[in-house]
């Protein structure tokens, strides 16, 4: 699949290569070549940018630097060191990688940061470079840099070739690099950066490592575009070098084009240069930024996805269209100049894609959401799970439970078992965790241990500190003091990707699926990023079976918006159970259901937690913990008020006064039946 | 003394990176919008000031009258798109860099890429100063940070004082919340973003008073203004004040002691340890004033 593509990129690749022998056979104008320098020039600098900013969802405005930091490092060495200008051409891309590696180490390790800090971050580089450029007699001292026209190798005829080819090669390997990055995991990474960074770090990508790796393709490719680019500018000035040009195209060029997709930048590239390239031939030189800022604008708001996605979507029309368009202008003969024939047809094969009419027909194929699921019997037909669920209690009536798990049993009479048992290998060990938020105390020695096949129920008021210990536990903040270790290995401090690696995964209060993916790739992600690797495609067949357990395999396909709450936190389950954890913590997976969905979801749990997996579960549904919990947990104001078994905890008159006040301790009911009756 | 001289002049300059920031600051702290067309505004009433001055024959204090309106109206209309679309709030970096670039080529087609000066006939203020012991204060340096300091103090007034201001800051907070007492959100949105259109105007004025012009130069303000906007605490009024005369202070000595040119690397240096140690700008927070995320 990814070789077929590659193949193609490779022969478009050779298309081009030929074109400086096949322009002097037909005795086209030089121009001609100067023109596909421009567009691939552009293709390297945007497509390179998309790597990062588009995949990733971190906008750079810093591509003009990392270009000028390129072109500067093959004007010095060549203009005043008398290198070989082929040589410094990798070296311009490593230094620029190495720029974009510092803002990289600065800005990602900022907690702080957003998308929008980081675009002005970026707006910096080019001003902070060049001051540097500019005061340093050694760089360019103010008055700017001559750049010796290289030697022209054997083979090619002249400047204009060489400058030809060596913008191709670059476009090449920043297409390449964007088409292989959007079919693995790096690129995936990226992706899942863009829709939830926290969700995708605690799935197990290591966000700082994907974002680094892409900065450095972004600024290392511009830079080897900036040391093209400074033989075709000659002679080098601060002034014209570190401007906002280089970002405003690119960013016009990608949002043109798509930024979700590898080719989308280049589209946009070719768009834009013959765009500029007419309106200048035809003397509207001075609208041209005016046109191209009203491109951003409206493609921004009416159309963010771009031209590519709705170019595919009716491949065959647009290229008809284009190429019909061409061939009339060419054989009618109306128009004379090349550039004129690309021109008009590129506009009309744009026209075709946002047709509207067309459009309707192409969008209406978008699978329908699945029927409602059968909400009212929890997991019927689904024969794929593997573990024995039949006979699926409904959730009224607990005790009917068919013993799936020995402790699963609700009543005192064997739940105790599992809380002084030693039998059981401890996974996670929480020591004396206290959790400090300025000055309030969210959590004060708080000891937990988490052995395997324990489905801990952890209750406790607002704000007694639930969602902070799963929290701690996650390793999304760190513990103002305590220890963790999961497995015997201490693990605060660690990324959380790290600790989703050593085997405790997660759910979100509120659910938070990657957006632009499917319910299938939402899950396949986690076991790309797992803890044994695996490419795209198995991940996507893996991941079949984690919907199944949780009963969503009929809606594999559809996107997270379309799904209803319930689905979308069984997805957040599917994926937690996708990075194959031994401890799985589910905060507030329950919330906002309605009594059937509950019903439902304390099947799945079941299940899960029947497949081997430890939960703990945050729940503010004491019916629901009731049934579940083989050990109860309390939490109130930050401190552990009780724990054990189900029914003992729950008669104990310190959690009742928690829970219900004073008065109510009086009585002898249990807190938990109360409950139930305030529930209903 | 020259160093004592630099930073006082710096911190007064300070004053209008103030004004210039205000605007943009509220908007991104209360409506979610990072508005690049703010720099625009401020160079075409600059540009406006120009034109009635030296066209027209107004006193250039004076043209304030008709550049506030226009940039009111103007960001007022912005504002509106922003919300019709329902633009986000990374999409409003980009939407209002592509007005931006609009709005510079529009002006440098109408007038030219050349320096613009206001000429010394129409400009009293342009030669005057001040001079306490050994410094001198030019005039045009004191009027923009009298008339940027009154202004800011001024909003924080109002924001503080007033109900449109409480409501605001209500939807800053929260916006379903505060829509649900009845805020109407949307007319708010228009109205401070009117307004932060009428502070670019001072700022404009101010600055065609006392500097040259050429289009690039809303470019120029690009560092110091984002500098004061993330020094000061998105949508912190008091703290933009500041941050604007910490800025310009720093950068009054750094051209000194070193270059104009270095001033743009000690300040985004400033930027990014701001960014490390207080994130929420130089004032601790206290609530309603945005900056939260």
């Amino acid at each position: 699949m990814i070789w077929r593509g590659l193949a193609g990129i490779g022969l478009a690749v050779v298309g081009l290569a030929v074109l400086p022998w096949v322009r002097e056979a037909l005795d086209l104008p030089v121009f001609l070549l100067a023109f596909g320098t421009l567009v691939l020039t552009w293709t390297a600098l945007a497509t390179s940018w998309n790597i990062l900013s588009g995949y990733s969802g971190y906008f750079s405005f810093g591509q003009g630097g990392f270009y000028g930091v390129g072109l500067y490092t093959t004007a010095v060495l060549t203009g005043r060191h008398e290198w070989n200008f082929l040589a410094t051409v990798p070296l311009a891309g490593l230094v620029a990688a190495v720029l974009g590696l510092l803002v990289g180490i600065v800005a990602f390790r900022l907690r702080t940061l957003s998308g929008e800090v980081f675009a002005l971050l970026t707006l910096a580089v080019p001003f902070i470079v060049a001051p540097i450029a500019r005061l340093n007699p050694s760089i360019d001292g103010g008055q700017g840099i001559t750049v010796p026209v290289p030697e022209i190798p054997e083979p090619l005829n002249g400047f204009q070739d060489l400058s030809f080819l060596l913008s191709l090669a670059i476009a090449a390997i920043a297409v390449v690099v964007a088409y292989v990055a959007q079919r693995t995991r790096l690129g995936w990474g990226l992706f899942a950066i863009r829709d939830a960074e926290g969700v995708a770090e605690g799935l197990g990508v290591p966000t700082f490592r994907s974002k680094m790796v892409a900065i450095a393709i972004t600024a290392g490719i511009a830079g080897m575009a900036g040391s093209v680019g400074a033989i075709q500018v000659g002679y080098v000035t601060v002034e014209g070098t570190f401007n906002l040009q280089v970002p405003l195209f690119v960013i016009v060029m990608s949002v043109l084009g798509g930024r979700l997709h590898w080719l989308g930048p280049a589209v946009g590239a070719l768009f834009i240069v013959t765009l500029r390239d007419r309106l200048a031939t035809s003397g509207f030189e001075g609208s041209s930024l005016i046109v191209l800022g009203a491109i951003l604008v409206v493609f921004v708001v009416l159309a963010p996805e771009g031209l590519v996605p709705r170019m595919r979507r009716r491949l065959v029309p647009v290229l008809v269209t284009v190429a019909g368009v061409v061939a009339l202008l060419v054989v009618t003969g109306l128009r004379q100049d090349p550039v004129d024939w690309l021109a008009l047809g590129l506009l009309a094969g744009a026209v075709v894609a946002f047709l509207p009419g067309i459009r309707r027909r192409a969008s209406g194929e978008v699978e329908p959401v699945g029927p409602p699921v059968a909400e009212g019997e929890p997991a019927e037909g689904e024969p794929a799970e593997g573990e024995p669920t039949e006979g699926e209690p409904t959730a009224d009536e607990p005790a009917a439970a068919p013993g799936v798990l020995p402790a699963e049993a609700t009543e005192a009479t064997d739940a105790t078992a599992s809380q002084r048992g030693p039998t059981r290998e401890p996974i996670v060990v929480a020591t004396d965790l206290t959790k400090q938020f300025g000055g309030v105390r969210a959590l004060h020695g708080v000891s937990l241990t988490v052995a395997e096949g324990e489905l801990i129920g952890l209750v406790g008021p607002n704000g007694s500190g639930k969602t902070t210990l799963v929290n701690l536990l996650s390793g999304l903040l760190r513990p103002s003091s305590g220890s963790i270790s999961v497995g015997g290995v201490d693990i605060v401090g660690l990324p959380p990707h790290r600790i989703a690696h050593a085997a405790v995964a997660r759910t979100y209060q509120i659910p938070r699926p990657f957006a632009s993916m499917t319910v299938r790739d939402n899950v396949a992600i986690a076991i790309m990023f797992g803890r044994s690797p695996t490419d795209l495609e198995s991940a996507r067949a893996a991941a079949e079976e984690h919907l199944a357990l949780v009963g969503l395999a009929h809606l594999a396909d559809a996107l997270p918006g379309e799904i209803n709450l319930h689905e979308r936190q069984l997805l957040e389950m599917a994926r937690a159970l996708a990075t194959r954890p031994r401890v799985l913590l589910l905060d507030e997976a329950l919330a906002g259901l309605n009594p059937v969905e509950v019903d439902n979801a304390v099947g799945v749990v079941r299940r899960i937690h029947a497949s081997g997996v430890a939960i703990v579960l945050v729940e503010h549904l004491l019916r629901v913990v009731n049934q579940l919990a083989t050990r109860i947990v309390v939490l109130d104001h930050g401190r552990i008020l009780a724990e054990g078994d189900p029914a003992s905890v729950m008669s104990d008159p310190e959690v009742i006064r928690a829970y219900l006040g004073r008065r109510a301790a009086g009585r002898s009911e249990p807190a938990y039946e109360q409950r139930g009756l305030a529930d209903a | 003394m020259i160093f004592v001289q630099a930073a006082l002049t710096g911190v007064l300059v300070g004053g209008l990176y103030a004004l210039m920031a205000i605007g943009m600051s509220l908007a991104w702290g209360m409506l979610r919008v990072i508005n690049l067309a703010h720099f625009g505004l401020i160079l075409f009433s600059a540009y406006l000031t120009y034109a009635l001055t030296t066209d027209v024959g107004l006193d250039p204090l004076l043209t304030v009258v008709v550049t506030v309106p226009v940039t009111f109206l103007i960001g007022a209309a912005i504002q509106w798109g922003y919300q019709r679309f329902a633009v986000s709030e990374l999409s409003s970096l980009l939407v209002s860099f592509g007005l931006l670039i609009m709005g510079i080529q529009l002006i440098s087609n109408v007038w030219k890429a050349d320096f613009r000066r206001l000429a010394a006939d129409v400009n009293p203020y342009a030669t005057g100063s001040l001079t306490i012991g050994p410094l001198v204060f030019p005039m045009p340096t004191l009027i923009a940070s009298v008339a940027a300091v009154t202004l800011v103090v001024l909003i924080h007034l109002v924001l503080a004082r007033t109900y449109v201001g409480r409501a605001l800051r209500a939807f800053a907070e929260d916006p379903p919340i505060a829509a649900a007492f009845g805020i109407d959100h949307r007319r708010l949105g228009v109205l401070l973003g009117g307004a932060a259109g009428a502070t670019a105007a001072v700022a404009g004025t101010l600055f065609a008073i006392g500097w040259s012009l050429t289009p690039s130069t809303a470019f120029e303000w690009f560092g110091v203004v984002f500098a004061v906007v993330i020094l000061g605490g998105i949508g912190n009024v008091l703290g933009t004040l500041l941050a604007g005369a910490l800025v310009g202070g720093i950068a009054g000595v750094m051209t000194i002691a070193w270059s104009s040119v270095a001033a743009p690397v000690v300040v985004y240096s400033l930027v990014v340890l701001a960014l490390l140690f207080r994130p929420n700008g130089l004032l601790p927070r206290r609530g309603g004033h945005g900056g939260h995320r």
